[in-house]
């Protein structure tokens, strides 16, 4: 199924691309939906494809073995996760699974890739969110870490 | 409101019930010999006759002068023994000391609080304190983190407060349980949920000196300037007259100019955070 751009004006991660930056999305995008408890992809998987989550609640973790995962952050409405669609080599660094019934923008990454080369305007804006996206990540990676470290 | 007679002389409370917050946090009710008054934030010192003395900032609410409720973690010799005391005992308070949180400061605006395990016990109180005075608020969102679920205290707090008007409340844990169904991650992750009018908003921020740290970074990535952040400094105060120096943080006594303070006030001080 595909999203309407009215669909992606009511996602804060698309906040500020214009009408008809919404509407190239609009046509390299699906809606997907999963079941609780279903994986929508594995650590190490190749992707293909970036998500946005529209509704719904997603649990981000790693496994030290398959039976084993470690659960480490939910992915909120609005939020971009499966960023390493888009870059060299396109391996999940992380599973994600369905905490609540979740329905989420699946972009293809190759063609959001062209899109980024050829329109400067929209590749900064997007590139900008990813790099929010990992940053934030990243900024709560380190204090986990330093959590586990001082208990 | 300090004993007159001798500062460092107790007044007696008598231990009512005890509530069992987590595996290693319980709430102490305590009825004081007489009424007994304090603004939210500031602490007061509990002693138990032969073992020792603590300071706690009270989880009650500062409108009720009969009772008094202090919320307790072990941690150490003397929060051990207090948690094996049984409804019944005599125990001392000194205090009010410090300055609390400045509640006409937050009137007109949005009130973001971050808590982070025990933390949350100060800011009940001050909870309490806003809800007395919601008419005067635009808006208050308490965000808070805890190790796992079972270790989230206050548990019917945030159903009650999600039913008032103008609170909302997020939790998030560690540590992933079977069947919870908040979020999970650190407390900071919260704030990707929420929206604020930034400029017109103020963040408080009380927990483990670690969350405190990342919280104050974030609210400043979000924009907050650093007038608008209020951190609840908890550095092991003992005296509670700015005379011992044990809670001494750069050229501040904690427990007489805090423990409430703006990061202005703190940001050139160091070690801050430990």
């Amino acid at each position: 199924m595909k999203p309407t751009s009215d669909d992606l004006k009511k996602i804060r991660f698309f906040d500020n691309y214009s009408d008809k930056q919404l509407d190239t999305i609009v046509r390299m995008s699906s809606v997907k939906e999963f079941r609780v408890k279903e994986i929508l992809f594995e650590q190490y998987d190749e992707l293909s494809e970036v998500y946005v989550l529209f509704e719904g609640s997603l649990s981000l973790g790693i496994s030290l073995a398959r039976e084993k995962r470690i659960h480490l952050g939910t992915i909120e409405e609005g939020q971009l996760f499966s960023w390493s669609a888009v870059f060299s080599p396109f391996i999940s660094t992380a599973w994600v699974m369905a905490l609540a019934p979740a329905k989420v923008i699946s972009i293809d990454a190759k063609k959001l890739n062209k899109e980024i080369e050829k329109d400067c305007d929209f590749g900064f804006k997007t590139m900008s969110k990813i790099a929010q996206t990992i940053s934030r990540r990243l900024s709560d990676t380190r204090f986990q870490l330093m959590n586990q470290m001082t208990l | 409101m300090v004993n007159e007679r001798n500062i460092y002389k107790p007044i007696m409370a008598s231990l009512t019930d005890v509530i069992d917050e987590s595996p290693l946090i319980k709430t102490f009710v305590l009825v004081p010999e007489k009424g007994f008054s304090f603004k939210t934030g500031q602490f007061i010192e509990l002693s138990v006759d032969g073992i020792g003395e603590a300071p706690f900032t009270p989880s009650s609410s500062p409108l009720i002068t009969e009772k008094l409720e202090v919320t307790v973690m072990k941690t150490g010799y003397v929060t051990e023994c207090m948690h094996k005391l049984k409804p019944g005992v005599l125990m001392g308070i000194r205090g009010p000391f410090g300055r609390g949180y400045p509640i006409e400061n937050f009137y007109g605006k949005e009130v973001l609080i971050l808590g982070g395990g025990c933390g949350l016990a100060p800011i009940r109180s001050l909870l309490y304190a806003l809800e007395s005075v919601t008419d005067k608020l635009e808006k208050v969102i308490l965000c808070y983190g805890s190790k796992t679920p079972s270790d989230c205290i206050y548990k019917p707090l945030f159903a009650r407060l999600n039913k008032i008007e103008k609170f909302e409340t997020y939790r998030t844990v560690d540590k992933f349980e079977e069947g919870w169904n908040e979020s999970i991650g650190v407390v900071t992750s919260l704030l990707n949920k929420i929206k604020m009018n930034i400029e017109k908003s103020v963040a408080v921020v009380c927990g483990p000196p670690i969350m405190m740290k990342f919280g104050t970074i974030r609210l400043l990535e979000m924009g907050y300037q650093e007038d608008q952040i209020y951190l609840s400094m908890e550095k092991n105060m003992s005296c509670g007259l700015g005379k011992c120096g044990h809670c001494m943080m750069g050229e501040f006594f904690v427990c007489k100019d805090g423990p409430v303070f703006t990061y202005s006030e703190l940001k050139d001080t160091p070690d801050i955070w430990k």
